[in-house]
Protein backbone atom coordinates (compact mmCIF):
# COMPACT_ATOMS: atom_id res chain seq x y z
CA UNK A 1 0.00 0.00 0.00
CA UNK A 2 1.11 3.64 -0.80
CA UNK A 3 1.83 5.37 2.21
CA UNK A 4 -1.72 7.82 2.54
CA UNK A 5 -2.52 10.51 5.54
CA UNK A 6 -5.44 9.30 7.18
CA UNK A 7 -7.70 11.92 8.31
CA UNK A 8 -11.45 11.24 10.91
CA UNK A 9 -13.26 14.04 10.47
CA UNK A 10 -15.83 14.44 13.32
CA UNK A 11 -18.37 16.46 11.36
CA UNK A 12 -19.81 16.96 7.69
CA UNK A 13 -17.95 20.32 7.54
CA UNK A 14 -14.55 18.55 8.63
CA UNK A 15 -14.90 15.89 6.22
CA UNK A 16 -15.72 18.30 2.97
CA UNK A 17 -12.64 20.31 4.08
CA UNK A 18 -10.72 17.86 4.25
CA UNK A 19 -12.30 16.59 0.86
CA UNK A 20 -11.73 20.01 -0.81
CA UNK A 21 -8.21 20.78 0.86
CA UNK A 22 -6.74 17.37 -0.57
CA UNK A 23 -6.51 18.91 -4.20
CA UNK A 24 -8.94 16.93 -7.02
CA UNK A 25 -8.49 13.18 -6.85
CA UNK A 26 -6.15 13.35 -4.33
CA UNK A 27 -8.31 11.70 -1.46
CA UNK A 28 -10.24 8.52 -1.53
CA UNK A 29 -12.85 8.37 1.22
CA UNK A 30 -13.59 5.21 3.86
CA UNK A 31 -16.59 4.05 4.84
CA UNK A 32 -16.61 0.51 5.37
CA UNK A 33 -12.79 -0.26 3.57
CA UNK A 34 -13.67 -3.89 2.42
CA UNK A 35 -13.65 -2.94 -0.93
CA UNK A 36 -11.46 0.13 -0.95
CA UNK A 37 -8.62 -1.47 0.79
CA UNK A 38 -8.16 -3.64 -2.10
CA UNK A 39 -7.84 -0.93 -4.63
CA UNK A 40 -5.42 0.53 -2.26
CA UNK A 41 -3.27 -2.50 -2.17
CA UNK A 42 -3.26 -3.21 -5.90
CA UNK A 43 -2.67 0.36 -6.71
CA UNK A 44 -5.84 1.16 -8.76
CA UNK A 45 -6.19 4.00 -6.04
CA UNK A 46 -3.09 6.04 -5.19
CA UNK A 47 -4.63 8.83 -2.71
CA UNK A 48 -2.23 11.01 -0.70
CA UNK A 49 -5.26 11.12 2.00
CA UNK A 50 -8.31 8.95 2.69
CA UNK A 51 -11.00 10.43 4.85
CA UNK A 52 -12.42 7.78 7.34
CA UNK A 53 -16.13 8.53 7.69
CA UNK A 54 -16.55 6.66 10.74
CA UNK A 55 -17.05 9.62 13.22
CA UNK A 56 -19.60 10.98 11.43
CA UNK A 57 -23.30 10.59 12.91
CA UNK A 58 -24.59 8.51 9.70
CA UNK A 59 -24.78 4.95 11.58
CA UNK A 60 -28.68 5.24 11.57
CA UNK A 61 -31.80 3.70 10.45
CA UNK A 62 -35.22 6.17 10.35
CA UNK A 63 -38.76 4.98 9.52
CA UNK A 64 -41.28 7.98 8.52
CA UNK A 65 -44.09 5.77 8.03
CA UNK A 66 -43.56 3.91 5.14
CA UNK A 67 -40.11 5.38 4.38
CA UNK A 68 -36.80 4.18 5.03
CA UNK A 69 -33.68 6.28 5.31
CA UNK A 70 -30.36 4.29 6.36
CA UNK A 71 -27.67 6.43 7.42
CA UNK A 72 -24.66 5.63 4.47
CA UNK A 73 -21.93 4.44 7.20
CA UNK A 74 -24.85 2.17 8.84
CA UNK A 75 -22.81 -1.33 8.73
CA UNK A 76 -24.62 -3.65 6.53
CA UNK A 77 -24.78 -6.33 9.63
CA UNK A 78 -27.05 -3.80 11.05
CA UNK A 79 -29.63 -3.42 8.19
CA UNK A 80 -29.94 -6.68 8.07
CA UNK A 81 -30.88 -7.36 11.48
CA UNK A 82 -33.74 -4.79 11.29
CA UNK A 83 -36.34 -7.29 11.87
CA UNK A 84 -38.53 -4.57 10.55
CA UNK A 85 -36.52 -3.80 7.57
CA UNK A 86 -36.86 -8.00 7.03
CA UNK A 87 -40.42 -7.30 7.15
CA UNK A 88 -41.07 -4.15 5.19
CA UNK A 89 -38.52 -4.78 2.69
CA UNK A 90 -37.40 -8.05 2.44
CA UNK A 91 -36.00 -7.81 -0.66
CA UNK A 92 -33.42 -5.50 0.67
CA UNK A 93 -32.48 -7.74 3.61
CA UNK A 94 -32.27 -10.99 1.32
CA UNK A 95 -29.67 -8.74 -0.74
CA UNK A 96 -27.53 -7.19 2.22
CA UNK A 97 -27.54 -11.06 3.64
CA UNK A 98 -25.49 -12.28 -0.17
CA UNK A 99 -22.87 -9.31 0.78
CA UNK A 100 -19.59 -11.19 1.26
CA UNK A 101 -19.71 -12.65 4.77
CA UNK A 102 -21.27 -11.91 8.62
CA UNK A 103 -17.62 -10.77 9.39
CA UNK A 104 -17.28 -8.71 5.99
CA UNK A 105 -20.79 -7.18 6.66
CA UNK A 106 -19.97 -5.79 10.24
CA UNK A 107 -17.81 -3.26 8.26
CA UNK A 108 -19.19 -2.98 4.78
CA UNK A 109 -21.76 -0.22 4.37
CA UNK A 110 -24.31 0.16 2.20
CA UNK A 111 -23.36 4.15 1.04
CA UNK A 112 -20.00 2.86 0.49
CA UNK A 113 -21.51 -0.08 -2.07
CA UNK A 114 -23.23 2.60 -4.15
CA UNK A 115 -20.46 4.71 -4.08
CA UNK A 116 -17.80 2.07 -4.98
CA UNK A 117 -20.53 1.14 -7.68
CA UNK A 118 -18.98 -2.50 -8.50
CA UNK A 119 -20.95 -4.34 -11.53
CA UNK A 120 -21.76 -7.00 -9.74
CA UNK A 121 -22.52 -5.52 -6.45
CA UNK A 122 -25.60 -7.41 -4.71
CA UNK A 123 -27.22 -4.41 -3.33
CA UNK A 124 -27.81 -2.01 -6.64
CA UNK A 125 -30.58 -4.21 -8.22
CA UNK A 126 -32.45 -3.98 -5.07
CA UNK A 127 -32.06 -0.63 -4.34
CA UNK A 128 -33.08 0.22 -8.22
CA UNK A 129 -36.32 -2.02 -7.83
CA UNK A 130 -37.16 0.31 -5.21
CA UNK A 131 -36.89 3.23 -6.71
CA UNK A 132 -34.08 4.35 -4.01
CA UNK A 133 -32.20 7.94 -3.74
CA UNK A 134 -29.19 9.43 -2.63
CA UNK A 135 -28.73 12.31 0.02
CA UNK A 136 -26.05 13.83 -1.13
CA UNK A 137 -24.02 16.70 0.87
CA UNK A 138 -21.30 18.76 -0.63
CA UNK A 139 -19.47 21.92 -1.39
CA UNK A 140 -22.67 23.36 -3.83
CA UNK A 141 -25.69 22.42 -1.25
CA UNK A 142 -27.30 19.18 -0.48
CA UNK A 143 -28.87 17.42 -3.52
CA UNK A 144 -31.27 14.06 -3.82
CA UNK A 145 -30.92 12.18 -7.33
CA UNK A 146 -32.61 8.58 -7.98
CA UNK A 147 -30.21 5.70 -7.68
CA UNK A 148 -30.80 4.91 -11.09
CA UNK A 149 -29.36 8.58 -12.28
CA UNK A 150 -26.37 8.33 -10.00
CA UNK A 151 -25.10 5.00 -11.71
CA UNK A 152 -23.51 5.87 -14.83
CA UNK A 153 -21.10 2.96 -15.63
CA UNK A 154 -18.83 0.39 -13.92
CA UNK A 155 -17.63 1.94 -10.87
CA UNK A 156 -18.48 5.58 -12.39
CA UNK A 157 -21.13 7.51 -10.07
CA UNK A 158 -22.59 11.04 -10.97
CA UNK A 159 -20.57 12.20 -7.84
CA UNK A 160 -19.29 16.08 -8.03
CA UNK A 161 -15.68 17.07 -6.32
CA UNK A 162 -16.49 17.00 -2.75
CA UNK A 163 -20.07 15.68 -1.83
CA UNK A 164 -20.44 12.79 -0.06
CA UNK A 165 -23.07 10.76 0.05
CA UNK A 166 -25.30 10.98 3.80
CA UNK A 167 -27.90 8.58 3.01
CA UNK A 168 -30.27 6.40 1.05
CA UNK A 169 -33.96 6.82 1.27
CA UNK A 170 -36.33 4.14 0.09
CA UNK A 171 -39.89 5.87 -0.54
CA UNK A 172 -41.95 3.43 0.12
CA UNK A 173 -42.02 -0.17 1.69
CA UNK A 174 -42.41 -2.40 -1.23
CA UNK A 175 -43.43 -6.76 -1.21
CA UNK A 176 -39.84 -7.54 -2.83
CA UNK A 177 -37.85 -10.15 -3.24
CA UNK A 178 -33.96 -10.83 -4.39
CA UNK A 179 -32.98 -13.81 -5.85
CA UNK A 180 -29.36 -14.53 -6.96
CA UNK A 181 -27.02 -17.54 -8.58
CA UNK A 182 -23.43 -17.85 -8.16
CA UNK A 183 -20.69 -21.26 -7.37
CA UNK A 184 -20.60 -20.24 -3.95
CA UNK A 185 -23.08 -19.38 -2.00
CA UNK A 186 -21.52 -17.03 1.02
CA UNK A 187 -18.42 -14.70 0.10
CA UNK A 188 -19.10 -15.05 -3.93
CA UNK A 189 -20.12 -12.74 -6.79
CA UNK A 190 -22.98 -13.53 -8.54
CA UNK A 191 -23.72 -14.26 -12.08
CA UNK A 192 -26.88 -13.07 -12.59
CA UNK A 193 -29.28 -11.78 -9.69
CA UNK A 194 -32.82 -10.43 -10.07
CA UNK A 195 -34.00 -8.06 -7.60
CA UNK A 196 -38.06 -7.19 -8.03
CA UNK A 197 -40.82 -5.57 -5.93
CA UNK A 198 -44.24 -4.57 -6.65
CA UNK A 199 -44.64 -1.09 -5.81
CA UNK A 200 -48.39 -0.49 -3.79
CA UNK A 201 -48.53 3.25 -4.55
CA UNK A 202 -48.57 2.54 -8.19
CA UNK A 203 -49.55 -0.70 -8.51
CA UNK A 204 -46.65 -1.57 -10.55
CA UNK A 205 -43.99 -3.89 -10.81
CA UNK A 206 -40.34 -3.50 -11.02
CA UNK A 207 -37.83 -5.92 -11.92
CA UNK A 208 -33.86 -5.30 -11.97
CA UNK A 209 -30.61 -7.30 -12.89
CA UNK A 210 -27.42 -7.64 -11.93
CA UNK A 211 -24.75 -9.79 -13.85
CA UNK A 212 -24.85 -7.57 -16.92
CA UNK A 213 -22.19 -4.93 -18.02
CA UNK A 214 -21.76 -2.26 -17.43
CA UNK A 215 -24.00 -2.87 -14.25
CA UNK A 216 -27.34 -3.40 -12.76
CA UNK A 217 -30.39 -2.36 -14.63
CA UNK A 218 -33.91 -1.98 -14.79
CA UNK A 219 -35.86 -4.15 -17.08
CA UNK A 220 -39.48 -1.93 -17.83
CA UNK A 221 -40.75 -4.67 -20.24
CA UNK A 222 -40.63 -7.84 -18.44
CA UNK A 223 -42.22 -5.36 -14.70
CA UNK A 224 -45.07 -3.90 -17.18
CA UNK A 225 -46.10 -7.50 -17.99
CA UNK A 226 -46.29 -8.95 -14.38
CA UNK A 227 -49.49 -6.26 -14.63
CA UNK A 228 -50.72 -4.42 -11.95
CA UNK A 229 -51.25 -7.07 -9.35
CA UNK A 230 -50.88 -10.32 -8.69
CA UNK A 231 -50.07 -12.24 -12.09
CA UNK A 232 -51.20 -14.83 -13.78
CA UNK A 233 -48.51 -17.96 -14.97
CA UNK A 234 -48.77 -16.76 -18.21
CA UNK A 235 -47.59 -13.47 -17.61
CA UNK A 236 -44.84 -14.82 -15.03
CA UNK A 237 -43.75 -16.69 -18.00
CA UNK A 238 -43.60 -13.83 -20.65
CA UNK A 239 -41.53 -11.53 -18.27
CA UNK A 240 -39.46 -14.61 -17.65
CA UNK A 241 -38.74 -15.41 -21.02
CA UNK A 242 -38.54 -11.28 -22.00
CA UNK A 243 -35.74 -10.72 -19.10
CA UNK A 244 -33.95 -13.72 -20.95
CA UNK A 245 -34.35 -11.80 -24.18
CA UNK A 246 -33.83 -8.74 -23.13
CA UNK A 247 -31.14 -8.09 -20.49
CA UNK A 248 -28.28 -7.24 -22.42
CA UNK A 249 -25.75 -10.57 -20.75
CA UNK A 250 -22.60 -11.05 -21.88
CA UNK A 251 -20.17 -14.00 -21.76
CA UNK A 252 -17.31 -13.12 -18.80
CA UNK A 253 -14.88 -15.82 -16.77
CA UNK A 254 -17.89 -16.17 -14.26
CA UNK A 255 -20.26 -17.38 -16.54
CA UNK A 256 -21.52 -17.73 -20.58
CA UNK A 257 -23.98 -15.38 -21.74
CA UNK A 258 -26.64 -18.21 -22.53
CA UNK A 259 -26.61 -19.53 -18.82
CA UNK A 260 -27.03 -16.51 -17.50
CA UNK A 261 -30.25 -16.20 -20.01
CA UNK A 262 -31.40 -18.88 -18.89
CA UNK A 263 -30.79 -18.32 -15.15
CA UNK A 264 -32.30 -15.32 -15.17
CA UNK A 265 -35.52 -16.66 -16.29
CA UNK A 266 -35.72 -19.22 -13.47
CA UNK A 267 -35.10 -16.24 -11.13
CA UNK A 268 -37.27 -14.24 -11.95
CA UNK A 269 -39.88 -17.35 -12.04
CA UNK A 270 -39.04 -17.62 -8.39
CA UNK A 271 -38.68 -14.26 -6.88
CA UNK A 272 -42.45 -13.64 -8.67
CA UNK A 273 -42.85 -16.54 -6.16
CA UNK A 274 -41.71 -15.48 -3.21
CA UNK A 275 -43.42 -11.71 -3.56
CA UNK A 276 -46.96 -13.40 -4.01
CA UNK A 277 -46.57 -15.51 -0.67
CA UNK A 278 -45.43 -12.20 1.28
CA UNK A 279 -48.35 -11.68 3.73
CA UNK A 280 -47.48 -7.85 3.28
CA UNK A 281 -48.89 -8.35 -0.90
CA UNK A 282 -51.57 -6.23 -1.19
CA UNK A 283 -54.82 -8.23 -2.35
CA UNK B 1 -1.13 19.87 22.34
CA UNK B 2 -0.19 16.47 21.54
CA UNK B 3 -2.21 13.87 20.72
CA UNK B 4 -1.64 10.31 22.92
CA UNK B 5 -0.30 7.22 20.28
CA UNK B 6 -2.85 5.00 19.36
CA UNK B 7 -4.08 2.21 21.22
CA UNK B 8 -5.74 -1.05 20.99
CA UNK B 9 -6.82 -3.50 23.37
CA UNK B 10 -6.07 -6.67 22.72
CA UNK B 11 -6.94 -9.59 24.96
CA UNK B 12 -7.46 -7.51 27.56
CA UNK B 13 -4.29 -5.47 27.74
CA UNK B 14 -3.61 -2.35 26.41
CA UNK B 15 -1.15 -1.42 23.95
CA UNK B 16 0.00 2.08 23.06
CA UNK B 17 1.03 2.74 19.18
CA UNK B 18 3.45 5.47 18.80
CA UNK B 19 4.78 5.70 15.12
CA UNK B 20 2.28 3.70 14.32
CA UNK B 21 1.17 3.83 10.20
CA UNK B 22 -2.04 5.51 8.77
CA UNK B 23 -1.90 2.85 6.06
CA UNK B 24 -0.94 -0.37 8.36
CA UNK B 25 -3.66 -2.89 8.60
CA UNK B 26 -4.89 -4.54 11.96
CA UNK B 27 -3.73 -7.83 10.52
CA UNK B 28 0.04 -6.49 10.50
CA UNK B 29 0.11 -4.70 13.42
CA UNK B 30 -1.25 -7.65 15.29
CA UNK B 31 1.61 -9.99 13.61
CA UNK B 32 4.47 -7.85 13.08
CA UNK B 33 3.85 -5.47 15.94
CA UNK B 34 2.82 -6.97 18.66
CA UNK B 35 4.11 -10.32 17.84
CA UNK B 36 0.72 -12.17 17.76
CA UNK B 37 1.10 -14.70 14.85
CA UNK B 38 -2.21 -16.79 15.78
CA UNK B 39 -4.04 -14.67 13.55
CA UNK B 40 -3.18 -15.48 9.75
CA UNK B 41 -2.97 -13.83 6.52
CA UNK B 42 -4.24 -16.08 4.12
CA UNK B 43 -5.68 -14.19 0.64
CA UNK B 44 -5.17 -10.30 2.49
CA UNK B 45 -8.72 -9.10 -0.24
CA UNK B 46 -11.70 -10.79 2.48
CA UNK B 47 -11.60 -14.00 0.13
CA UNK B 48 -10.71 -16.30 3.31
CA UNK B 49 -11.38 -15.37 6.99
CA UNK B 50 -8.06 -16.62 8.03
CA UNK B 51 -7.54 -13.09 9.44
CA UNK B 52 -10.93 -12.84 11.55
CA UNK B 53 -10.49 -11.32 15.20
CA UNK B 54 -13.27 -9.56 17.10
CA UNK B 55 -13.88 -6.08 17.05
CA UNK B 56 -15.91 -4.80 20.16
CA UNK B 57 -17.14 -8.21 19.70
CA UNK B 58 -18.04 -8.26 16.10
CA UNK B 59 -15.87 -10.65 13.60
CA UNK B 60 -13.94 -8.06 11.42
CA UNK B 61 -11.27 -8.84 8.93
CA UNK B 62 -8.18 -8.01 10.56
CA UNK B 63 -6.94 -7.43 6.29
CA UNK B 64 -9.24 -5.27 5.08
CA UNK B 65 -9.32 -2.97 8.52
CA UNK B 66 -6.87 -0.07 9.25
CA UNK B 67 -5.39 -0.19 12.49
CA UNK B 68 -6.15 3.09 13.21
CA UNK B 69 -9.79 2.93 12.20
CA UNK B 70 -10.15 0.79 15.58
CA UNK B 71 -8.22 2.71 18.02
CA UNK B 72 -9.61 2.71 21.31
CA UNK B 73 -11.38 -0.19 20.56
CA UNK B 74 -10.92 -3.89 22.14
CA UNK B 75 -9.55 -6.31 19.55
CA UNK B 76 -10.13 -10.50 20.68
CA UNK B 77 -8.07 -12.92 18.79
CA UNK B 78 -6.85 -16.52 18.87
CA UNK B 79 -4.81 -15.67 21.71
CA UNK B 80 -7.46 -14.70 24.21
CA UNK B 81 -6.55 -16.44 27.60
CA UNK B 82 -8.67 -19.05 29.10
CA UNK B 83 -10.59 -16.30 31.01
CA UNK B 84 -12.31 -15.70 27.59
CA UNK B 85 -14.31 -18.58 28.11
CA UNK B 86 -16.64 -18.30 24.57
CA UNK B 87 -13.11 -18.71 22.94
CA UNK B 88 -11.84 -21.33 25.33
CA UNK B 89 -14.86 -23.32 24.52
CA UNK B 90 -14.54 -23.24 20.60
CA UNK B 91 -11.25 -23.93 21.07
CA UNK B 92 -11.98 -27.18 22.68
CA UNK B 93 -14.79 -28.19 20.19
CA UNK B 94 -12.02 -27.95 17.87
CA UNK B 95 -9.95 -30.40 19.56
CA UNK B 96 -12.46 -32.66 21.07
CA UNK B 97 -13.72 -33.19 16.91
CA UNK B 98 -10.03 -33.24 15.60
CA UNK B 99 -11.65 -30.17 13.12
CA UNK B 100 -7.95 -29.20 11.60
CA UNK B 101 -5.07 -30.42 9.82
CA UNK B 102 -2.41 -27.91 9.14
CA UNK B 103 -4.71 -25.71 11.46
CA UNK B 104 -3.83 -22.16 9.35
CA UNK B 105 -8.03 -21.40 8.79
CA UNK B 106 -8.75 -22.53 12.82
CA UNK B 107 -8.02 -19.02 14.24
CA UNK B 108 -10.68 -17.80 11.88
CA UNK B 109 -13.29 -20.21 12.05
CA UNK B 110 -12.61 -20.04 15.82
CA UNK B 111 -12.83 -16.27 15.93
CA UNK B 112 -15.97 -16.02 13.73
CA UNK B 113 -17.99 -18.76 15.56
CA UNK B 114 -16.72 -16.78 18.91
CA UNK B 115 -18.61 -13.39 17.06
CA UNK B 116 -21.53 -15.33 16.69
CA UNK B 117 -21.94 -16.75 19.61
CA UNK B 118 -21.19 -13.01 21.77
CA UNK B 119 -23.97 -11.35 18.65
CA UNK B 120 -26.57 -13.90 20.37
CA UNK B 121 -25.89 -13.36 23.62
CA UNK B 122 -24.00 -16.63 24.62
CA UNK B 123 -26.12 -19.35 22.51
CA UNK B 124 -26.32 -19.33 18.60
CA UNK B 125 -28.18 -22.17 16.32
CA UNK B 126 -26.26 -24.27 14.54
CA UNK B 127 -27.30 -22.54 11.63
CA UNK B 128 -26.26 -19.42 12.63
CA UNK B 129 -22.93 -20.42 13.81
CA UNK B 130 -22.63 -22.10 9.85
CA UNK B 131 -23.93 -18.97 8.59
CA UNK B 132 -21.32 -17.22 10.50
CA UNK B 133 -18.67 -19.53 8.92
CA UNK B 134 -20.05 -19.05 5.07
CA UNK B 135 -17.02 -16.51 4.75
CA UNK B 136 -13.90 -19.15 6.13
CA UNK B 137 -11.90 -21.12 4.14
CA UNK B 138 -9.97 -24.81 4.57
CA UNK B 139 -8.08 -25.95 2.30
CA UNK B 140 -7.39 -29.31 4.46
CA UNK B 141 -10.23 -30.73 6.44
CA UNK B 142 -13.34 -30.64 3.73
CA UNK B 143 -15.31 -29.08 6.37
CA UNK B 144 -17.06 -32.28 8.19
CA UNK B 145 -15.27 -32.27 11.51
CA UNK B 146 -15.61 -28.32 10.84
CA UNK B 147 -19.39 -28.91 11.21
CA UNK B 148 -18.84 -31.76 14.15
CA UNK B 149 -16.95 -28.97 16.22
CA UNK B 150 -20.01 -26.40 15.82
CA UNK B 151 -22.54 -29.36 16.44
CA UNK B 152 -20.69 -29.31 20.12
CA UNK B 153 -21.15 -25.67 20.28
CA UNK B 154 -25.09 -26.36 19.69
CA UNK B 155 -27.17 -26.49 22.83
CA UNK B 156 -28.35 -30.28 23.10
CA UNK B 157 -25.43 -31.42 20.90
CA UNK B 158 -22.59 -34.52 21.28
S1 LIG C 1 -6.54 -12.77 4.87
FE1 LIG C 1 -8.27 -11.60 5.43
S2 LIG C 1 -9.88 -12.64 4.45
FE2 LIG C 1 -8.14 -13.71 3.74
S1 LIG D 1 -6.91 -27.20 8.52
FE1 LIG D 1 -5.59 -26.65 6.89
S2 LIG D 1 -6.65 -25.01 5.95
FE2 LIG D 1 -8.06 -25.71 7.40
Amino acid sequence: MAPFELVVPSSVEEAMAALRTAGPGEASVLAGGTDLLNDLDDHRTNPRRVISLRRLPWRTLDWTGNQLTVGSTLPLRALEQDPEVAQRFPGLAQAVQAVGSVALRHRATLGGNVVRSAPASDLIPVLLSLDAELDLVGPRGDRRVLVDRFLRSSRQVDLAPGELVRSIRFPEARPSAYFWQRVRPANDISQVAVALAFSPADHAWRVAVGGVPPRPLLLPEPARVLGTGAPGPEAVRRAARLAGEQAPFVTDRRASEEYRRRAVSALLVRAVDSVLQAPEFPG
Amino acid sequence: MTRPPPRLIVNGRPFDLPGLPDDERLLDTLRWRLGMKGTKEGCRTGGCGACTVLVDGESTLSCLTLAKEVDGRSVTTIEAGPEDAVVARIRSAFAAAGALQCGYCTPGFVMSLAGMIRERGGVASRAELLEALGGNLCRCTGYASIVRAVDRLVPGGP
